[in-house]
């Protein structure tokens, strides 16, 4: 194997395939800075935080959102995923608890959720989760009983998925913005218990 | 078997679940991340051809490369394969 | 016609062993398994013939979520895995 790729930092070889990429009218400066600004700045996990939320305040909402994201995202102002691409929410209960992994690759809804975590990209996570999901749940301190109906979603295709994990007890007096700040992105992805 | 092929496989220790405040750990693969999108909305490739790209690597390159450098190693043999861009002009950027 | 589904929702089907070392979306793990159909989706490009291609044919093949459970997969587990996958990698079982 030549190791020629390897003695030049990462850097540098980004910057001149960049440069080749303007130089060759591929993309120019300004599309690469509006994508870091835009679409990079506008993805954060807040985005799937507020379809959680709001599924959690509104049953009929959470009913719409289970059964075709698509409306539901667009009353909130969130970007459709891409072109090719469809929202599914996967619902937790007290019997049943879901969580995501693309083993291919690591196909993730990035605009809902910002750019993925590294473990959700690691090699051990893509090998392990749909093997051992409960030692690997375990790892990230979520214990899920035996008697639970563990679901674990490969995202092998046109699917990005999004757990709606069950609402914290002791919420009742929390507004729709409060309830948001409760659910993490490890929450959305099945890692967490919110 | 080509590498990416993970799901099931043993031998792997345990997940790192450090969660960073930072979606990239070096500015690089954000402009990584950003070409992609450009290449692909320009329809320079289409994401199942990134993904082959990425599939192909060695084996050595791809467990071997961390998971941005082996988007630079398969957008760069992209862009060379489909003659978008000149060799002498990313010498060296190809992997496996 | 390639786009209407040949699968129904319960139905047992097994991903083709052997489904070979092109770009394709069949993980190793589920090739050769019998699994249920929970989910029939909508047509969308099958990605080995995208690669095929270069890029320039997008036949559009319908694709489903089938589960597994973990004890067929790998001999142990109490959890399933549901995998999403094109009909080309797809028979009925018997």
């Amino acid at each position: 194997m030549s190791d020629a790729h390897l003695s030049v930092p990462a850097a540098a070889r980004v910057r001149r395939l960049e440069q080749a990429v303007i130089d060759a009218g591929l993309a120019t400066d300004e599309e690469l800075d509006a994508i870091l600004e835009t679409f990079l700045g506008r993805a954060r996990p807040l985005n799937g935080a507020r379809l959680i939320a709001r599924a959690w305040v509104d049953p009929e909402f959470r009913r719409r959102l289970l059964d075709d994201p698509s409306g539901p995202l667009s009353e909130l102002g969130l970007p459709s995923l891409g072109p090719n691409q469809s929202l599914r929410v996967l619902e937790n209960t007290e019997s049943v608890h879901n969580v995501v992994v693309c083993t291919l690759c690591s196909c993730y809804p990035v605009g809902l959720l910002g750019p993925s975590p590294s473990w959700y990209k690691s090699d051990a996570y893509r090998a392990r989760v749909v093997r051992e999901p409960r030692a690997v749940l375990a790892e990230f301190g979520l214990e899920v009983g035996a008697e639970v109906d563990l679901r674990v979603w490969d995202a092998s295709a046109e699917l990005r998925y999004l757990v709606l994990s069950c609402r914290p007890t002791d919420t009742e007096g929390l507004s729709e913005e409060e309830l948001a700040s409760l659910v993490t992105r490890a929450g959305m992805i099945g890692t967490a218990a919110v | 078997m080509r590498p990416h092929d993970l799901g099931g496989a043993e031998g792997f220790g345990p997940v790192d679940t450090a969660e960073s405040d930072h979606a990239f750990s070096a500015d690089w693969e954000a402009r990584l991340f950003a070409m992609n999108v450009a290449l692909r909305r320009r329809d320079a490739y289409t994401s199942d051809e990134f993904r082959d790209a990425i599939e192909r690597l060695d084996p050595d390159t791809y467990y071997g490369s961390s998971y941005y450098e082996r988007w630079l190693a398969a957008i760069t043999t992209l862009l060379l394969d489909k003659g978008l861009v000149p060799p002498e002009a990313v010498e060296e950027t190809a992997g496996g | 016609m390639a786009d209407r589904a040949h699968f129904g929702v319960t139905e047992r089907v097994r991903c083709l062993p052997q489904i070979g070392d092109h770009h394709h979306r069949a993980p190793g793990y589920v090739q050769g398994q019998v699994g249920e159909v929970v989910s029939v989706y909508p047509a969308r490009p099958l990605p080995d013939a995208v690669v095929a291609s270069g890029g320039r044919d997008m036949p559009a093949v319908p694709f489903y979520g089938v589960r597994f459970l973990a004890r067929d997969l790998f001999g142990e587990g109490q959890h399933s895995v549901t995998v999403d996958l094109w009909e080309t990698y797809l028979e009925k079982s018997g």
